[in-house]
């Protein structure tokens, strides 16, 4: 399965820094149009800010609707990081090369764009440091570190904090590229980014030490950080539906599931709009569909075990709950949409070589998976509170406003406006993964058969 | 050949001539027919001692029917008894169900190490064998769905009163069937080299069950086929006896537990208990039967890797449900915490998490230990006990809750402690004996080591010059 052509460094540098050194002419127009759609969620999140959250749908018992919803699913995107990068690295998987950076990429912007979720939803962002530090001794009132929404900050924090040095790390070798061949200011910041990046193999042996390191340190980092999004729901015994042991792999497998898939989408754009059609090629979507049919299927392992243990219970408001989520209108069709475009059709396609080979199918596809995936996440978080219950004296359907929608739209918006920046300075792909691909791959010939083959250090 | 010349081109030159394999750059060249000779002749390899192994292992077997069989006539008609039974089913499910796995996911991972190890994998899943013989008294005293006149909580619903013995039992033998069905047919090209290179019972057995293997281009298109089906089923069926055995045989016999991730635990600790009697029985077959040239350091190394993995998962899973139980606090989540964690099994929960996560991940984490032979076997051991007692603390706490209790919301009395009687004793080394004496008998029949799977792997594998040093060209065929 390999339909690489041999690509030499000169060759390599000139179409992955095309970015960089020759900036496309879609490159503007799109990052204006972006930009100004950026510019009005900021103004419509000042406006939510200056007149509360009353102009959004959010009201008892709802108190969690769109936001909340939002923030777990570009948590869940930012798994795609290091899920890609990290443990294919760490299995030496050699398809990953091309994927990585535009993994780690999606990760640090989504995870940055998670963080203003909770920010704004809380409608008075500036109390949030109410929840961080100690701040009526008088009364005694603190923080209770004991609550996962104390845990979730930290934890997002840390996994920000590491995938952006992770990233940051795998992108010195391409910086000293970039030094070396820019000039004027842009040299000058290449220069300070790239550290005295020379290429020695002292620096080559700390770089790659350090890339395994941080794989290693990132991995229970990434997995705590959804299972800590999945706690502050199932940790709540009063609400339905919510208090369930499997929540913690649930939402790691889905977060996986909507990353991985996310990534294929940026692939695919990126195969486009940059013609890196030698770089980007069929056999990286196949992998990663066969990758995704894998997470995908154990992601439905997963929901099918959760509503069979709902059921298990015989509680009439953990049934009734299902009752509403799966039969009752609007619910069972989300339910319906989301089951077809999460699983089933996109799995039904991938099974098919000829859909995991065509780029215009898979980003199609992975698209789906996404909407399916934030749906889950809005079927989890809104039926639990909208149901009525004992002693609730108030319930109605939620229904996210014009503000909410807006934000979620600006998200999308601001995190594509952040990787178009950034693709402006620093290359999307690589480079030195390619060349160093280039090296390791080689054929055997066994009988009259020749068969592709990789080339492992002995240790 | 078209090589990379630029770096990895040359092959590199033999460096040491040893006594088995040629040994380049650290990698053995062996050649097809010293595999096939070699490997044939472990299967008679240490006939005498064998014998006595075999005598007594077959000895201990026996003393554990019998104990099966007293504790039948004894205590059928009372379930809290069977509390170490359901706990050895269960470990011999996790053991023997998990190890399969570790022959079939790395060769879908095209992960060329595994190959050396992919009989002595697939063999476990014989142990099936004694797991059915042990589930039959266990199914009978499971109580039915409706007892007192009232319909308990399971994953049955509104199902006839016998259902969950039913399923179980089928499902338990389908899942034998499709380990057998793996084992048969990754050693389908074996039988017939035992067939034309051994003599004696062997060969006749060989000849029996090649099947007139001649290694035809359609046979071993068939066979990898054949590998691949019988792999994904195997999967899928120790999943959902995963998930049958855990809701009949441990939640739904104690009132109130609702736990999701529970199948999957146990699954997961499976896949735990697999790589470790993998470790095992290669260090045994490594040892015993002087395999050093196939069994090498790098089986151990990944093998430690994936025990080092799958012990952390372990305790992913494990704190996934402690933490919404701990931090729930409902009546029905705080008696989970009481009979499960510091109720009448701490003296397992205690020394099973050390022995099933802090101590190997302690010791597996050095790289010095997992880059030897005997430091991933020590951790297998320990992780083996551990989960031996993880699996005691679960289903003796279950099954020692009173029938009577078994209607009620949530678990209102925590039972005191139950200890194993002598039936126990003899269940437990019995069956843990017979288990042993099964796979035993298996690697007297066909090789511990694959031999066309090390062939094959000498194929794809090339030692070359790497820089200044050596490397290995690693095939992979689509």
């Amino acid at each position: 399965m390999q339909q690489r052509r041999v690509i030499d460094q000169v060759e390599t540098n000139r179409v992955l820094l095309n970015g960089q050194l020759d900036t496309p002419k879609w490159w503007l127009p799109t990052v204006i149009g972006l930009g100004i759609v950026v510019i009005i969620g900021f103004v419509i999140i000042g406006f939510m800010v200056n007149r509360g959250l009353g102009v959004t749908g959010l009201s008892r018992p709802v108190y969690w609707g769109l936001f909340i919803t939002t923030f777990v699913f570009w948590v869940g995107i930012s798994h795609a990081g290091i899920m890609i990068s990290a443990i294919l690295r760490l299995t030496q998987a050699e398809w990953r090369r091309p994927v990585t950076r535009a993994a780690e990429l999606l990760t640090v912007f989504s995870l940055l764009t998670a963080l203003i979720f909770p920010l704004i939803h809380a409608g008075r962002p500036w109390r949030i440091a109410y929840w961080i530090l100690p701040y009526d001794f008088a009364r005694g009132i603190f923080p209770n570190i004991r609550s996962p929404l104390i845990m979730d900050p930290v934890a997002i924090s840390t996994y920000l904090t590491g995938s952006t040095l992770f990233l940051y790390v795998a992108l010195l070798p391409d910086l000293g590229n970039l030094r070396d061949r820019t000039q004027g200011w842009q040299k000058a910041m290449y220069t300070v980014l790239a550290l005295g990046w020379r290429g020695n193999p002292r620096q080559w042996k700390l770089q790659t030490v350090g890339g395994i390191l941080l794989s290693a340190l990132m991995l229970p980092i990434f997995v705590s950080v959804h299972s800590i999004v999945s706690w502050d729901f199932a940790v709540t015994p009063a609400v339905e539906g919510w208090h369930s042991t499997i929540f913690a792999p649930y939402f790691v497998i889905g977060a996986v599931h909507s990353g991985v898939s996310a990534v294929v989408t940026m692939m695919a754009l990126m195969r486009w709009l940059w013609k890196w059609d030698d770089f980007i090629r069929p056999e990286h979507f196949d992998a990663l569909a066969r990758l995704l049919i894998v997470v995908a299927t154990a992601w439905l392992g997963f929901t099918f075990l959760e509503l069979i243990f709902a059921m298990y219970s015989l509680d009439a408001p953990e049934i009734a709950l299902r009752e509403l989520q799966i039969f009752s209108w609007p619910w069972n069709m989300m339910f319906v949409v989301f089951l077809m475009t999460g699983y089933v059709i996109p799995v039904g396609m991938w099974l098919f070589k000829s859909v995991r080979n065509n780029i215009a199918l898979m980003f199609w596809t992975s698209l789906f998976v996404n909407i399916g995936m934030w749906l889950e996440r809005f079927m989890i978080i809104v039926p639990g509170l909208s149901r009525r219950t004992p002693f609730v004296y108030t319930w109605d359907s939620y229904r996210p406003s014009l503000v909410e929608w807006s934000i979620l739209v600006w998200s999308v918006a601001w995190v594509t406006f952040l990787m178009l920046l950034f693709s402006r300075f620093f290359p999307l792909v690589p480079l030195f993964e390619q060349k160093e691909s280039q090296i390791f791959v080689d054929r055997i010939k066994i009988g009259r058969a020749s068969v592709p083959a990789i080339l492992r250090e002995q240790e | 050949m078209a090589t990379n010349s630029a770096i990895a081109g040359d092959t590199a030159a033999p460096e040491d001539h040893g006594s088995h394999g040629e040994e380049i750059a650290g990698h053995v060249v062996l050649l097809p027919a010293q595999v096939k000779n070699t490997l044939v002749d472990s299967t008679s390899a240490g006939s005498s001692r064998f014998m006595r192994w075999a005598i007594a292992l077959s000895v201990l077997s026996v003393i554990g029917i019998v104990g099966l069989v007293l504790k039948f006539l004894a205590h059928s008609d009372d379930q809290t008894k069977w509390g170490y039974t359901a706990a050895v089913a269960a470990f011999l499910l996790t053991v023997g169900g998990g190890a399969p796995l570790v022959a079939v996911a790395p060769v879908l991972a095209k992960a060329n190490w595994v190959r050396p190890l992919t009989r002595i994998a697939s063999a476990f899943s014989l142990i099936g064998v004694v797991t059915m013989i042990v589930m039959i008294p266990l199914v009978a005293v499971l109580p039915p769905l409706v007892t007192e006149g009232a319909r308990r909580r399971s994953i049955w619903f509104e199902s006839p009163d016998w259902t969950p013995h039913t399923f179980i039992f089928l499902a338990m033998f389908t899942l034998l069937l499709a380990g057998l069905g793996l084992f048969y047919t990754t050693a389908l090209p074996d039988f017939a080299a035992m067939r034309d290179h051994s003599s004696g019972w062997r060969q006749r057995m060989g000849k029996m069950l090649a099947r007139g293997w001649v290694g035809s281009t359609v046979q071993w298109r068939t066979l990898r086929m054949r590998i691949g089906m019988f792999g994904t089923f195997y999967f899928l069926i120790l999943i959902y006896v995963h998930f049958l055995f855990t809701s009949d045989f441990a939640m739904g016999v104690v009132p109130g537990w609702r736990d999701a991730i529970f199948p999957m635990y146990h699954a997961m600790s499976s896949i735990q208990a697999g790589v470790a009697i993998t470790i095992l029985a290669a260090w045994a077959g490594r040892r015993y039967l002087g395999l050093q040239d196939y069994l090498r350091l790098d089986q151990f190394w990944s093998l430690g890797r994936l025990l080092f993995a799958s012990s952390l998962l372990w305790i992913y899973f494990f704190f996934s449900a402690f933490i919404v139980f701990w931090y729930g606090r409902s009546l029905a989540d705080i008696a989970w915490v009481d009979l499960f964690i510091r109720g009448p099994m701490i003296w397992a929960f205690i020394p099973g998490m050390l022995m099933s996560f802090v101590v190997p991940w302690w010791w597996l984490i050095w790289n010095r230990i997992r880059t030897s032979v005997d430091g991933p076997a020590i951790g297998a051991v320990i992780v083996l006990f551990g989960l031996l007692l993880d699996r005691m603390r679960i289903y003796v706490s279950s099954w020692s809750v009173p029938p009577e209790e078994i209607h009620d919301r949530y678990l209102k009395h925590i039972p005191e402690t139950v200890w194993p009687d002598a039936f126990d004793y003899m269940i437990i080394v019995g069956t843990t004996a017979a288990a042993a004496l099964v796979v035993a008998l298996a690697f007297r029949l066909v090789p511990i080591v694959s031999i066309w799977q090390t062939q094959e792997y000498q194929l794809l594998s090339k030692p070359v010059r790497y820089i200044r040093g050596h490397g290995v060209l690693v095939a992979k065929p689509d």
